[in-house]
């Protein structure tokens, strides 16, 4: 997806956020070894950090002149949670983090099957017979590819450490 | 008469035959799903065949890392996803074919063009090795730190909308290659006292989030738009394509194969350079770049399979690794009883000619596996998109995982997929990222390296950059490229012009 430089709502912020963050890395490149010599640890993730730096403050400053400032906050605001984070990519985004996050604890297996089973039925909309089975078939394909084929040791949870 | 019969043993030997067939067909396989990369397979494959002769390993071996590099391509056309980094050119064009239901196409050209690029590699692996390790070994320190900076330069053939973003992306990624302990002094780099971040953040972590993971949030906008039924009636490609790719075709197989037999640079940065070499040579493409233009495709696919005979030149006569592949073949030469170098030519001359039969042999596989099979593939894309989504997430999650069983890159990946997500809403291109994460830590070490043998003399550092013909060359190129891929040209004419007006 690409939007028209003009359609993308809170351009600026981004370009705000991404040069806030070029400036707190180029320091923190500093913090390395400083300007102590040619050859230093620090001396290319300052080249790189600076980098970031002056390329962030161009974006910033073409997307300051170029952005259309008729729109308020609010209008602003709620353009954003249309078209750059709706609903659907909110919750899959939320579904994600609590999916890896939770997989410490329940394991690979179950995090998954959870995960698969609830975006399905969330974006596909089909019986739950179906997306049951669906949510099966392709677990047991991952499961076979990635740890019967090759052997990776998928984690195994804390609550359920010795069942898979 | 011995130089033929070793070249043919595999191919008499029903047993070799089918292990070197095998492993063709494992390594597309493996190579396409995304976090399963054929340094891995090829680690985990070679460990079977320890007890094996060595014949049959070398055989098993050659097949997966010649289908291997070619895989990647697969899941690169069909998903937008590249299965390894050396296909990230290749989803540049091919995924745009395979949204206009030309994926078959896509994929047939890729394979006829992935075979022609790998019996250049395995030509020049025959004819010319010894002359090319000869020259690969003049390569010094400074050389690989201009190589590296002639390669960060693609950012303005990547960049999409604006340079200045694409600038911004590649720095980002030469960033996120430093963190870690700096391998040279063991100083940390961006790790804020944590273990976890000493050892870096692997560049599988930051591919699969930023073109897995990203992509697939991207998708979720186009959920209600019907899949693309894509048309595989036409997967042998047409004599008019082959004709008029040819010269192409031969060009990027020489960069392929040069690179590839360049110690550190594999497949990934070959593909990358040819990508950009088509690029610019071509003046009126019927497509144009990132629309999926075939030019595109052929370009990198032939350059990262040209790579793999490159990177057996050095290998077997120097017993340097051209790429991570062959480090770990040449770990299962030693394991195996073989001393890979100059030596090994002397003990056991029949080992060359064998691999080189074998790598055309698993050429000749990859092109029929490569052919068939393709409507089980294409049926990937035409799933539906509600089912494709969470699929590629729960499959980036365990490709992440695979690669060192650690589960903190899951969460590396999960944070590259949201800003991933962010950047390409925003016009940032993905591509240059990757791009700054591989040769990021290469440029470092080669720029420090250069620095030190010049005892951190400046002007002794710009002299090295011009006092050897190969240095020369490419410094000549560097500037060139500068000038050509730059704005710089254009801002130097602007300011001439406005000058004279003023005048």
């Amino acid at each position: 997806m690409s939007n028209a430089p003009s359609e993308r709502p809170a351009e600026l912020v981004f370009a705000v956020i991404i040069s806030v963050f070029s400036v707190v890395a180029f320091w923190q490149a500093y913090e390395i070894s400083g300007f102590s010599s040619s050859h230093s640890a620090g001396v290319f993730p300052m080249l790189a950090a600076g980098t970031m730096v002056l390329s962030s403050f161009i974006i910033l400053c073409k997307t300051a002149t170029s952005s259309v400032p008729s729109h308020r906050t609010i209008e602003e605001l709620r353009l954003f949670f249309r078209q750059v984070l709706p609903f659907r990519q909110f919750a899959i985004l939320v579904l994600m983090a609590a999916y890896l996050f939770s997989m410490p604890w329940l394991g690979f297996i179950v995090s998954s099957g959870l995960f698969l089973l609830i975006s399905f039925s969330y974006l596909w909309g089909k019986g739950i017979l179906a997306t049951l089975s669906v949510t099966a078939a392709s677990l047991a394909s991952i499961y076979f590819i990635f740890r019967v084929v090759f052997q990776v040791v998928l984690p195994q949870g804390e609550w359920f450490r010795g069942l898979f | 008469m011995d130089i033929l019969s070793n070249f043919a043993m595999s191919w008499m030997d029903p047993w070799l035959l089918s292990l070197t067939a095998l492993g063709t067909l494992a390594g597309i396989y493996v190579g396409a799903i995304p976090g399963l990369s054929v340094t891995m397979a090829t680690s985990i494959l070679i460990s079977f065949t320890f007890k094996w002769p060595v014949n049959e390993a070398l055989a098993l071996i050659a097949g997966v890392f010649v289908g291997g590099v070619y895989g990647g391509s697969r899941t690169a056309i069909l998903l937008n996803i590249p299965g390894a980094p050396s296909a990230i050119a290749t989803a540049l064009e091919g995924y745009p074919m395979a949204k206009r239901g030309e994926a078959g196409e896509a994929i047939g050209l890729t394979t006829v063009m992935s075979v022609m690029g790998g019996f250049i590699g395995i030509l020049a692996l025959a004819l010319f090795a010894p002359v090319i390790s000869d020259f690969a070994i003049l390569f010094q320190s400074r050389d690989y730190l201009l190589l590296g900076l002639i390669g960060i330069l693609l950012v303005g053939t990547l960049s999409g909308e604006s340079f200045a973003k694409g600038v911004f992306s590649g720095a980002l990624g030469v960033l996120i290659g430093m963190v870690g302990l700096d391998p040279m002094t063991a100083e940390g780099r961006f790790t804020f006292g944590s273990i976890d971040l000493m050892g870096g953040i692997p560049y599988v972590a930051a591919m699969i989030g930023f073109f897995g993971v990203a992509e697939a949030l991207v998708q979720l906008h186009q959920l209600d738009l019907k899949a693309v039924k894509q048309k595989i009636d036409r997967i042998i490609p047409r004599f008019r394509d082959i004709k008029r790719y040819f010269w192409l075709a031969i060009r990027t197989s020489g960069i392929g194969t040069i690179i590839g037999a360049l110690p550190g640079t594999g497949g990934d940065i070959a593909a990358l350079l040819a990508y950009d070499h088509a690029k610019r040579s071509t003046k009126n493409p019927e497509v144009p770049f990132g629309k999926g233009a075939k030019e595109g495709l052929v370009a990198p696919e032939t350059a990262n399979n040209a790579a793999v005979g490159g990177a057996f030149i050095p290998m077997l006569t120097l017993g340097i690794p051209g790429d991570a592949v062959t480090a770990v073949i040449i770990g299962a030469l030693f394991i195996h009883g073989l001393k890979p170098g100059p030596l090994m030519l002397v003990e056991t001359p029949h080992l060359f000619w064998f691999t080189v039969g074998n790598l055309t042999l698993a050429n000749i596989f990859l092109l029929i596996f490569g052919l068939t099979g393709i409507k089980v593939f294409t049926k990937i894309v035409e799933c539906p998109k509600a089912i494709l989504i969470p699929l590629i997430i729960v499959l980036s999650a365990v490709g992440t995982y695979a690669i060192q069983n650690n589960p903190v890159h899951i969460y590396w990946m999960l944070l590259f997929g949201v800003v991933g997500y962010f950047m390409k809403v925003y016009g940032f291109q993905v591509g240059p990222v990757i791009l700054g994460v591989i040769l990021g830590p290469m440029m470092d070490t080669n720029y420090r390296r250069t620095m030190i043998a010049a005892r951190g003399d400046l002007g002794s550092f710009l002299w090295n950059l011009v006092s050897h013909p190969i240095t020369l060359v490419l410094t000549l190129s560097l500037i060139l490229m500068i000038l050509s891929q730059t704005p710089l040209k254009r801002w130097v004419m602007d300011y001439l012009a406005k000058r004279k007006e003023v005048r």
